[in-house]
């Protein structure tokens, strides 16, 4: 694929990922050969039904989980750098904002002046300058998921990957976090991985869509939404024609 | 608030004082099985200045206190480290786990007859006695911590490559630590019953011996100081502790508050 003559850098590489699990003597597939290329830089939505191994293809590419089959490539370096914003709020409600923002650097052991100057920036950039020594418990859903976006920042990672992360927020928090997503990661450029189940939102986000099917989950239809330029409008015609034709090819989940 | 407040402490008042009124009269019909409330006060006072068994009042708490603590610290150190190792390996789970539910309904004060027969009947005998009434709790509340830490925690310590030691500290132990603490005031006041058993059957000293000295002598005024004591110093250890276990966990909610 190119744009402006120059060939795209490509990032990552699926390669025929199956993923199936024994549960309760059957086997159960949620992944079947799944392809993808993803393009460094490129704000890649999955789109998929509920329940549709969405996420496990995430876990798959953050390395949490193993393929059945097929393997999962990074041809620029081979080292995996992913930061994960997990669904609901997985930030440690044990620790302050500054302290999980900073947590997979201290891991790292980069010495506390460095690894602090690097986590406040990150904490100012998702806009929670003040809440730094606040609590998670303290602080309102759509908060708790702009320290686990700071947290995933924070790991200088080539590929961030969200599963489905605000799936729990109110909708006017939603979309507030939409467009909070995008303004950070239009400052902070990094390969994004969004899983949704919802289309309004993919549409809002993605420079490309994959579409999954219902499970087990395999490529139904990929989507690039160039045309659309940012900031999208929700009601604009071409975002509304765009929305319109993947509902329909959209498989309803159970 | 500020009336509210007032209002709880109004009503503490009235209980406590219903509480002494009760005491009053039901003593005041046969104060020599049951001493009034003046005549125990008078027992305290004299107990505070002649020492029983050439030990003072606060000797006994502090010997009573002294047994409790060793025990403890010892049962934390070990609950919390075999917990550990119980609730993150399902292997030393199966290994340790049914030895663990076989002996802990036995109450501590079974154990009584082959400790003194093992160990006789001196500091170490009470100090173990003690150790078996806090370690069970600490084990079972550390283990079921444990392995019950939301894996969603435990992906998030993985996503970013943390070793073993780096998981346990970071994510396992605060994830664990409500329940750790939990079973650790369970242990403190399970231990505090445990050593005044203890004092009673086989001492010389602490608040169990007064009791056990208070019946000997039928000195029953005695008696009641000693139980009074108890309760007293066990309602003040709980309170420390709930202190301690705010300043532990600063990220938990705040109760009542």
């Amino acid at each position: 694929m190119s744009v402006d003559g120059k060939e795209k850098r490509v990032k990552l590489t699926l390669k025929n990922i199956s993923k199936s699990f024994y549960a309760r003597k059957e086997i159960f597939e949620a992944v079947n050969n799944i392809s993808i290329d993803v393009y460094e830089n490129e704000f890649l939505v999955i789109l998929g039904p509920g329940q549709c191994g969405k996420s496990v293809l995430l876990n798959i590419i953050s390395g949490l989980e193993k393929p059945t089959a097929g393997e999962v490539k990074f041809p620029s370096n081979d080292e995996k750098k992913v930061g994960f914003v997990f669904q609901k709020t997985a930030v440690f409600p044990w620790k302050t904002v500054m302290q999980n923002v900073e947590f997979s650097q201290e891991l790292k052991g980069v010495n506390k002046a460095r690894r602090r100057e690097q986590a406040q920036y990150l904490i100012e950039l998702v806009g929670l300058k003040g809440f730094e020594n606040s609590y998670p418990r303290q602080l309102s859903g759509g908060m708790k998921q702009r320290v686990g976006i700071a947290r995933a920042y924070c790991s200088d990672p080539d590929i961030l990957l969200m599963d489905e992360p605000f799936g729990a927020l109110d909708a006017q928090t939603r979309y507030q976090m939409e467009e909070e997503v995008l303004r950070i990661w239009e400052k902070e450029k990094r390969t994004v991985i969004f899983v949704t189940n919802n289309i309004e939102e993919a549409v809002y986000l993605g420079d490309r869509i994959i579409l999954l099917s219902e499970c087990p989950a395999s490529v139904k239809e990929i989507y690039t939404l160039e045309a659309l330029q940012r900031p999208r409008d929700y009601v604009d015609t071409e975002f509304l024609r765009m929305r319109e034709t993947i509902e329909k090819n959209m498989d309803l989940a159970l | 608030m500020e009336r509210r407040k007032l209002k709880d402490i109004c009503l503490t008042c009235i209980s406590l004082i219903a509480l002494v009124v009760l005491w009053v009269i039901v003593s005041n019909s046969k104060p020599d099985f049951f001493p009034t409330p003046q005549a125990t006060w008078e027992r305290f006072l004299k107990m505070a200045e002649t020492p029983i068994s050439k030990t003072t009042i606060i000797g006994h708490i502090l010997i009573s206190l002294k047994r409790v603590l060793t025990a403890l610290v010892l049962a934390v150190a070990s609950g919390i480290g075999i917990g550990l190792i119980m609730g993150w390996s399902k292997k030393m789970n199966a290994v340790l786990g049914p030895i663990l539910t076989a002996l802990r309904p036995i109450p501590p004060i079974a154990w009584i007859p082959l400790v003194i027969l093992w160990f006789g009947v001196g500091e170490f005998s009470k100090v173990l006695l003690v150790f078996i009434g806090a370690f069970f709790p600490v084990v079972l509340n550390t283990a079921t911590g444990v392995s019950m830490v939301d894996p969603m925690y435990l992906n998030v310590g993985r996503v970013y490559n943390a070793n073993t030691f780096q998981m346990l500290c970071h994510v396992v132990m605060p994830a664990a630590l409500p329940a750790i603490m939990a079973g650790v005031k369970i242990a403190l006041s399970s231990g505090w019953m445990v050593v005044v058993a203890a004092e009673m059957i086989a001492s010389k000293s602490g608040l169990g011996f007064l009791i056990t000295r208070g019946n000997e002598s039928y000195d029953v005024a005695l008696v009641l100081c000693g139980m009074i004591l108890i309760g007293l110093v066990g309602a003040i250890l709980s309170a420390v502790f709930t202190l301690m276990e705010r300043w532990l966990c600063p990220w938990m909610e705040k109760k009542n508050g």
